[in-house]
């Protein structure tokens, strides 16, 4: 029990290796996810699980639809300026 | 009956529950009777806060060289204040990304945390006075 708990402290004593490859762009997945979540929690006047997971689900999924879009249009800049 | 104590003094009520929010993030919907609101909210500041030290390690909590966004991560609890202590020596150093995305994570659970101790705050607050009303 002691090692285990030693061992699960020592996780949090050295960062996480993380690339600068493109993968590391979805590590923004779960900000966004929590973003949704607390902020339809705090907004809803009764909480019931349908539909609170729909309007999280509703938010989270526009929150990254306009994220991909502004992206796609910054690297369709970047592109025009470069070539 | 220490509610209804509670309900008849507004401010006591409305700081009671913004103390308790701060203290433990939800605690304030917690002291409000609105359970599953606490319990979505616990857990989901609890897990982004927790997965930024696990990405960035303690590190990325720094009163010293990051003061900024120390005041930001102080928003999810002064517990957070114990972990400034250990790291404040420099001890837990991190760098580039790991220390970004960790200090992000953290910074955003606290701002979460923010908006819900002023919306439980609103909450006791209207509470109280539909309740004069009536």
């Amino acid at each position: 029990m002691y090692k285990l708990t030693a061992f699960m402290l020592a996780n949090f004593t050295a960062p996480v290796d993380i690339g600068t490859n493109p993968q590391s762009l979805l590590l923004f997945i779960p900000v966004v996810a929590a973003i949704a979540i607390v902020y339809k929690a705090t907004k809803l006047p009764r909480i019931t699980a349908g539909r609170f997971l729909k309007e999280s689900i509703l938010l989270f999924g526009s929150i990254v639809a306009v994220m991909v879009i502004v992206a796609l249009v910054l690297a369709a800049v970047a592109w025009l300026i470069t070539e | 009956m220490a509610r209804s104590r509670l309900s008849q003094n507004p401010i006591q009520m409305v700081i009671i529950v913004a103390l308790a929010g701060w203290l433990i993030p939800g605690c304030g919907y917690l002291l409000l009777k609105e359970i599953s609101r606490a319990l979505i909210i616990f857990v989901t500041i609890a897990l982004i806060f927790g997965l930024g030290i696990y990405i960035g390690s303690i590190g990325v909590i720094d009163p010293v060289g990051a003061n900024l966004w120390y005041v930001v991560q102080m928003m999810n609890s002064p517990l957070v204040a114990i972990i400034g202590h250990f790291t404040a020596g420099g001890g837990y150093p991190v760098f580039g990304r790991p220390n970004e995305i960790g200090q992000i994570y953290t910074s955003s659970a606290g701002l979460l945390n923010l908006l819900c101790i002023i919306n439980s705050v609103y909450m006791a607050y209207r509470g109280k006075t539909t309740a004069t009303e009536q």
